[in-house]
């Protein structure tokens, strides 16, 4: 009897088109990501490597539960549904054969659809290769076991578990809508699931309760090299292990609970609420003459006929259950979203109000688009849908009073959508005890900027499903349309806003500049996007179905007749506004600024290379004197600048030619005015394209020779652009450096990856900077090619409500023709690095006092809402000028400032005395939890460390050099926050360092660089710098360690001639700290690349005799040094110094951050493989670990550390 | 007022001809519709009330051209068609207020007068309150039958509207339709031949898209008037009778098969007189145009 059901399943199910729709649709998704697909970040791993295909299938057996779903849920509805049930279930068969057939068949036929994922790859990737769409080196070997491995570990368990969800939902509910709204809303809580999981410390749990164990797959791959990517598959034990036993074991539960619950009564039962709720026929007497009513059929009538007929379709959709379902699950999302935010290092912001708001943008967009889409097709169908339009067609209404008040009920729909954002940011605010509403910024945003893209996206999906006149066809060609639009801008790399439906520049909100200028972009775009839809809208109208006619032909004669003249003049009405939009969208986007696609950009970088990198090794004249006259006019949004250079020749050969080229932040940046001592040189060149300008010398400049070189610039930002770039002068924060000015030469390779680079044709490059030897390297300063040490003066103008700032000490402050003006100036030399900001400031001013009676003036100039955290760093900047000075050399400067800027950009940034910083970056960040890391604080530190690496000592344009400068600062905050926090706050803070090292290496295009020759992965300066330096303090002792830097400063600061320092000098001076003992640390971290897997495996501990406890720890320790490509190249056989605790429980400190308690900790010599230590504490202990405080690179730092057995 | 249709043709895309050459004239009063499943008279009472297009041909209400005016048709019409819903989680004063309100029924009060008295009138006052969704479809059909009445429509189009009621709900809906009847032209379509007896003054037969017989009930039972006969015979032998005779139906009685034939004169003695009702009218017309297996 089971086979026989079985087997009709099977018959069944491959006679059913939908079988090989659902196969097609895998087979055609993985056909296009077998063509087009990129594989890992790292282009060194193979586009078809093991890791990426795993990563596919995981991800394709989540996307499958909406093909688990209809699969899965429809074969015991199947006997609902067409009523089979009535007699099917009175043959003589069993229920559990008739389940079990039913299932098993079901999950076959599921499985089988399933394979057309590796079916369709397999098949795109030679047509992906044939075309071009990556290298023949980039693909590697067929492997069958890659395929087979994942499939068994994810795709069948995962099958497995949404399939019986499905099977049961519907099996014990007998409700088949369950599978279609359940799917969506399961896709929808595990994107939740996902989205707060972000923070580091909960990821064992999320590991084990993912049910696709997708979360537990990057975690175990995050940290593979390129080559591991391409050959490992993550291994059953773990995590994983667990995580598959868990859901497997789930569903199974939960197939044998439906397996024996299930009968065939429940299933001919009908609903026990239909049958309470029988209604009685009443047999009241029939009586009353029908009274005489007075018809109406006039516009207005029309008119309050359609409002009153939009509130009972509004009602319509706000009633039905599924709708309430997804909206709920939305307004949870959302709220969720606002509460965890976007912490750095783990510490929330402020939930002000643009971050409220921005959380629609994340996963909300997905919730809003499937209700629009949904709902849409309901509307526009539901009258034929449920019959009534076979009565409501005949009712004496034009076809624009139901069609308005179908398309105003889901205008009223986005409305709520929209509002959902504004109720739950309010309630988040409100819950964290936020009361700073800015209500304006929600209304502006929400209704004026986000509600017309909601809008055009219905009128969109309203117009398909009107044409289609299929309410399923109609949801499929509503997402085929968006599918397609995504596909093209992804794929094909083309993003021109003008042509996609809806697109429109992006555009971020600040507390400083407010909504900025994005608001007059958004608004055409939105007008320009509404217009069409309305089009739409009018053509959908004069096609609106009524009456039995579904013929396209007949519908098409049906509409000739229904046009009239109202229809044909708004058409062209709109249609005149469109392109009247879109024309000046045109305009601003293409002719006032410029759009380039990916393809175009890199071809221009290209081309720029192949034209002018010739001129790299061109001696050129570097500035030494610098006087700069600059005018902002931050409401007009542009600036003009004076610049008078000393030049001088320091090169040993003559100069006849000056390269200029201008790489302005300021949008339309001409050169206005040139002279060089006094005289106009001859343009013989000039390329606007590339921006890049050959001007012969008026006098050839011998070696030695100085000139005087007056270059005067303007620049303004015009309309707007494709991408919504914020520009550089805007109307509060402006914030531009002296790259205004042009720069000499060649700038520098623009194309960084080799495969673009062998795309275009340029030869595929190790590094950017020449080796530690290279003369021309050692002459120049690693952030400048234009000057070495330069005096310093500016004199900078502003709107009178702004203050303008530039580094140097302010001389004068004047107010002229209502223009602010302030002069700046340096009393010492500085590198050519300065930057120009304003904007309407308040300022906090502070003094530190230095131990020799210096003082140093301290001034934050912030907006003056953001005065909360203004404590912390004027508290960093003391404690760093204290300990830079004690330990390093004394601050060079009589002031250190602080500039807050719009969160434009994310990042601070050192210039002389002088630090800019972004507003998203500790001004509004929450503190209040001691537990979270104060990166205000780490931040400043680091700026301010700066002012020594990278101001004092100036690192040449060599490789390794970088490190010089990030390393250092690093090491120098890392310190200062030490002595601040304490050990406490060192571990949670290097753990963020470790995993970036980690993951910057796995994605790494070319070679992992080492500490010395590193030139461009900040991975590696900031990350592994950090590590390294920290560990090495640890081992030879920071006063140790900061003697022989303060050496190394001595020797290398204010260098004024060539050879500028390299990171062989730097290195030589740290390597005098080290003892013979400690050789190989500084070998391996500096010179080589070596990771720990350090790990403690089950211990245990007795109480002695005299109340003390033994404990005996077991351990395994081993290092592994790997190739810049990520090959292992072998083991550290030697034993290394490593730390080994005993824990009692985690106990506070006197600022209430959690801390270990030590019992015992001491270095001890490990050897490689495992051993055994023995250690006697005189407290209960409660953990041990080896290297417990993760000061060692460690690919799995979790497991160092293990709670103790008492034996 | 008189509603004229001439030469009306209608082919649907997948080549069925569904009106063919249709003429009628239909004065007010009570119009019967009678024809076998996909006679094409749900097509010619959609093509009346607006919902689809004829080919060819025209149609006027009095002044009105049907086919072009339709929003002029709406206007006066009530519609009740075969099959037909509702929004399920409405109750039924709502959704009539809201129709009523679509038929332009503006002021407050006659629409919560007309509502209520119609309630009564199709018996559903005591569920008013209820979702229909929740109606059994007696209820749901009798809603149907308020809705089409609702207005004051001067053509009231009603396709099988007794289906699923009970014979008292029957009654109660033809005692409604006939008072409004004589001052409207109510066209229904039904498969019940008696009820055309008793209600329509006029009458027509469709077949295969044809009308192939209108008239007065009466008057086309007196054509047949002494030319029906019946008998009784085994079930054997229909073959053979229908090769000799005109079978027009056949009936199952007490074991036996009961044959109508049509013959100017007695076919033989076997045979005895029956009087012509309406419903050998229709088959006798029918079977001129399809071939009849009632048995």
């Amino acid at each position: 009897m089971f086979w026989s059901i079985f087997r009709f399943e099977l018959a069944y199910r491959f006679r059913r088109p939908a079988t090989y729709a659902y196969f097609a649709i895998l087979f055609l998704f993985a056909l296009l990501t077998g063509i087009y697909g990129n594989g890992p970040a790292s282009e060194k791993a193979f586009v078809n490597s093991s890791y990426t295909i795993g990563q596919l299938l995981i991800v394709i057996s989540i996307f499958s539960m909406l093909i688990a779903s209809a699969v899965m849920g429809v074969p015991v509805y199947r006997d609902i549904e067409h009523n089979t049930r009535d007699y099917f279930f009175t043959y003589p068969m069993r229920e559990k054969s008739y389940m079990l057939g039913r299932y098993l068949g079901s999950f076959l036929i599921l499985f089988l659809i399933s394979l057309g994922l590796p079916l369709g790859y397999l098949a795109g990737l030679p047509i992906g290769l044939g075309i071009g769409e990556f290298e023949p080196e980039r693909v590697g070997p067929f492997v069958a076991y890659h395929y087979l491995y994942p499939m068994a570990i994810f795709t069948i368990p995962n099958l497995f578990f949404t399939g019986t969800l499905f099977f049961s939902a519907v099996a014990l509910t007998k409700n088949v809508r369950i599978t279609y709204v359940g799917s969506v809303l399961l896709f929808i809580g595990y994107l939740l699931a996902n989205a707060l999981t972000t923070d580091l410390e909960n990821q064992k749990l999320v590991d084990i309760l993912d049910p696709f164990a997708l979360t537990t797959y990057t975690n175990v791959t995050k940290y593979w090299t390129p080559v591991e990517q391409n050959t490992l598959v993550p291994a059953l034990s773990g995590n994983l292990l667990i995580n598959r036993l868990l859901w497997v074991g789930v569903s199974l539960a939960l197939f044998l609970f439906t397996f024996f619950r299930f009968s065939f009564q429940h299933v001919l039962a009908k609903p026990v609420e239909k049958v309470k709720k029988k209604l009685t026929e009443a047999n009241a007497a029939i009586s009353g003459v029908l009274p005489k009513v007075q018809q109406s059929f006039s516009g207005s009538a029309y008119f309050r006929q359609m409002l009153k007929q939009t509130i009972l379709e509004f009602r319509n959709v706000a009633t039905d259950i599924y709708f309430i379902a997804i909206l709920l699950a939305g307004v949870i999302f959302l709220f969720l979203d606002g509460w965890f935010g976007n912490p750095i290092y783990g510490t929330p912001s402020l939930p002000l109000t643009y971050y409220m708001l921005e959380v629609k943008d994340f996963n909300y967009t997905l919730f809003a688009f499937i209700i629009i889409i949904f709902y849409t097709g309901e509307v526009v169908h539901r009258d034929r849908s449920v019959n009534y339009a076979n009565i409501s067609d005949a009712f004496p209404i034009p076809n624009w009073v139901t069609f308005g008040s179908k398309f105003l009920a889901l205008s009223l729909v986005c409305v709520v959508l929209v509002s959902m954002i504004l109720v739950c940011g309010v309630l988040n605010q409100t819950v964290a005890g936020y009361f700073n509403y800015e209500w304006s910024m929600y209304f502006t945003d929400l209704y004026l900027l986000e509600l017309p893209e909601y809008l055009q996206m219905t009128m969109l999906a309203f117009f398909i499903h009107i044409l289609v006149n299929n309410k399923f066809t109609g949801h499929i060609v509503s997402i085929g349309v968006w599918i397609l639009m995504f596909a093209i801008r992804s794929f094909a790399e083309i993003d021109y806003n003008l042509f996609f439906f809806s697109y429109r520049p992006g555009y971020t909100l600040s507390d400083m500049n407010g909504f900025g200028h994005f608001i007059t972009s958004i608004t055409w775009f939105n007008i320009y996007w509404l217009s069409l839809g309305g089009v739409l809208l009018l053509i959908g109208n004069l096609f609106w179905p009524r009456g039995a006619e579904s013929s396209g032909q007949v519908r098409l004669q049906l509409a000739r007749t229904r046009n009239n003249r109202w229809v044909i003049g708004g058409t062209v009405a709109l249609l005149v506004v469109w392109i009247a939009t879109g024309t000046y969208i045109y305009y601003n986007v293409s002719r006032v600024n410029r759009y380039y696609t990916r393809d175009e950009r890199l071809e221009l970088g290209a081309d720029f290379e192949k034209k002018y990198a010739k001129y790299r090794l061109t001696p050129q004249p570097k500035v030494s004197d610098a006087s700069i006259a600059i005018n902002l006019y931050p409401s007009d949004r542009k600036m003009d600048a004076k610049g008078s250079f000393t030049l001088v020749n320091k090169t040993k050969s003559p100069i006849d030619t000056l390269f200029l080229f201008i790489q302005s932040q300021v949008g339309n940046t001409r050169i206005t005015e040139l002279t060089i001592d006094g005289r106009a040189p001859v343009l013989v060149r000039k390329d606007t394209i590339h921006r890049h300008f050959s001007y012969l010398l008026p006098k050839v400049m011998e070696p030695g020779d100085t000139s005087q070189m007056i270059v005067a610039v303007a620049g303004i930002d015009r309309g707007f652009d494709n991408g919504g770039a914020p520009g550089a002068i805007i109307q509060n924060g402006t914030f531009i450096n002296i790259g205004i000015f042009p720069s000499f030469g060649y700038p520098g390779d623009v194309i960084s990856s080799d495969k673009d680079r062998k795309k275009y044709g340029l030869p595929e490059r190790e590094y950017v900077l020449p080796p530690q030897t290279d003369s021309v390297g050692l002459s120049n300063f690693l952030f400048t090619n234009d000057g070495d040490w330069i005096t310093y003066e500016a004199t900078i103008s502003t709107e009178p409500g702004q203050l303008a700032i530039s580094p140097g000490y302010l001389e004068k402050e004047w107010v002229e023709n209502g223009r602010r003006y302030f002069h700046y100036k340096m009393d010492k030399q500085i590198d050519l690095f300065a930057n120009f900001s304003s904007a309407n400031y308040a300022v906090q001013r502070d003094t530190w006092k230095g131990p020799e009676g210096d003082t140093v003036a301290i001034e934050i100039f912030h907006h003056p809402a953001h005065d909360r955290n203004l404590d912390r760093f004027i508290k960093s900047i003391k404690a760093s000028l204290d300990y830079f000075g004690t330990n390093f050399s004394p601050y060079q400067f009589r002031q250190m400032r602080i500039l807050e800027f719009p969160r434009y950009a994310n990042f601070a940034q050192s210039f002389p005395n002088t630090v800019p910083y972004s507003e998203s970056f500790g001004w509004v960040a929450d503190f209040s939890d001691p537990d979270d890391t104060d990166y205000a604080f780490y931040v400043t530190a680091h700026e301010v460390a700066h002012q020594w690496w990278g101001h004092q000592v100036m690192p040449s344009a060599t490789r390794g050099a970088n490190q010089i400068s990030e390393s250092m600062a690093e090491y120098s905050a890392l310190m200062v926050l030490r002595k601040e926090y304490g050990d406490e706050c060192m571990q949670k803070f290097l753990k963020y360092s470790l995993d970036g090292y980690l993951r910057g290496r796995a994605t790494e295009s070319k070679f992992e660089a080492t500490l010395l020759d590193n030139d461009t992965r900040a991975y590696v300066w900031y990350r592994k710098g950090s590590l390294i330096l920290y560990a090495l303090q640890d081992l030879v002792g920071e006063d140790h360690l900061n003697r022989a830097l303060k050496a190394y400063v001595d020797s290398t600061a204010f260098r004024t001639k060539a050879p500028f320092t390299t990171s062989n000098e730097w290195y030589s001076f740290i390597k005098r700290a080290v003892p013979d003992s400690l050789k190989y640390f500084t070998e391996d971290s500096f010179e080589k690349i070596a990771l720990y897997e350090n790990k403690i495996n089950e211990s245990d501990y007795v109480k002695m005799a005299d109340g003390r406890y033994k404990v005996t720890i077991n351990i395994q320790s081993r290092k592994v040094y790997y190739d810049g490509k990520g090959n292992e190249t072998g083991d550290g056989t030697s034993a290394n110094l490593i730390d080994i605790g005993v824990f009692a429980a985690d106990g506070k400190n006197d600022r209430g951050m959690t801390r270990k308690t030590p019992l015992y900790l001491r270095k001890h010599w490990v050897n490689p493989g495992k051993s055994t230590l023995e250690v006697i504490v005189n407290e209960e202990p409660t953990k041990a670990g080896i290297d417990p405080y993760n000061k060692l690179i460690d690919r799995i730092p979790d497991d160092n550390t293990k709670g103790l057995t008492k034996k | 007022m008189q509603l004229i249709i001439q030469n009306l043709n209608k082919t649907y895309s997948n080549g069925v001809q569904a009106l063919k050459d249709v003429n009628l004239t239909i004065n007010q009063g009570m119009f019967g519709l009678l024809g076998p499943n996909g006679a094409g008279k749900s097509s010619l009472m959609r093509t009346i009330a607006t919902l689809q297009e004829a080919d060819s041909g025209s149609i006027t209400l009095g002044d009105i051209n049907v086919l072009t005016q339709k929003e002029e048709v709406r206007k006066i019409l009530g519609y009740l068609p075969q099959e037909f819903g509702v929004y399920p989680r409405v109750t039924a004063e709502r959704m009539l207020t809201h129709i009523a309100e679509l038929k332009g029924i503006r002021d407050k009060k006659e629409r919560k007068d007309v509502v209520n008295t119609l309630l009564q009138r199709v018996n559903l006052a005591h569920v008013r309150n209820k979702n229909i969704g929740t109606f059994s479809g007696g209820m749901k059909q009798r809603f149907g039958v308020a809705q089409a009445l609702l207005g004051s429509p001067r053509l009231i189009i009603v396709d099988e509207p007794t289906a699923g009621l009970d014979p008292a709900e029957r009654n109660r809906f033809y005692n409604l339709l006939s008072e409004i009847g004589e001052s409207t032209i109510v066209i229904l379509s039904t498969h019940i031949v008696e009820d055309v007896t008793n209600l329509c003054s006029n009458m027509a037969i469709i077949c295969l898209g044809e009308v192939i017989a209108q008239g007065h009930p009466a008057d086309l039972v007196d054509e047949l008037k002494g030319k029906m006969w019946s008998k009784s015979i085994e079930r054997a032998e229909l073959t053979d009778y229908r090769n000799r005779f005109r079978v027009i139906s056949t009936q199952l009685k007490a074991g036996k098969t009961q044959i109508h034939v049509l013959s100017e004169s007695q076919p033989d003695a076997g045979f005895s007189a029956v009087e012509a009702g309406l419903e050998d009218v229709y088959f006798s017309r029918i079977s001129e145009k399809m071939d009849l297996t009632t048995v």
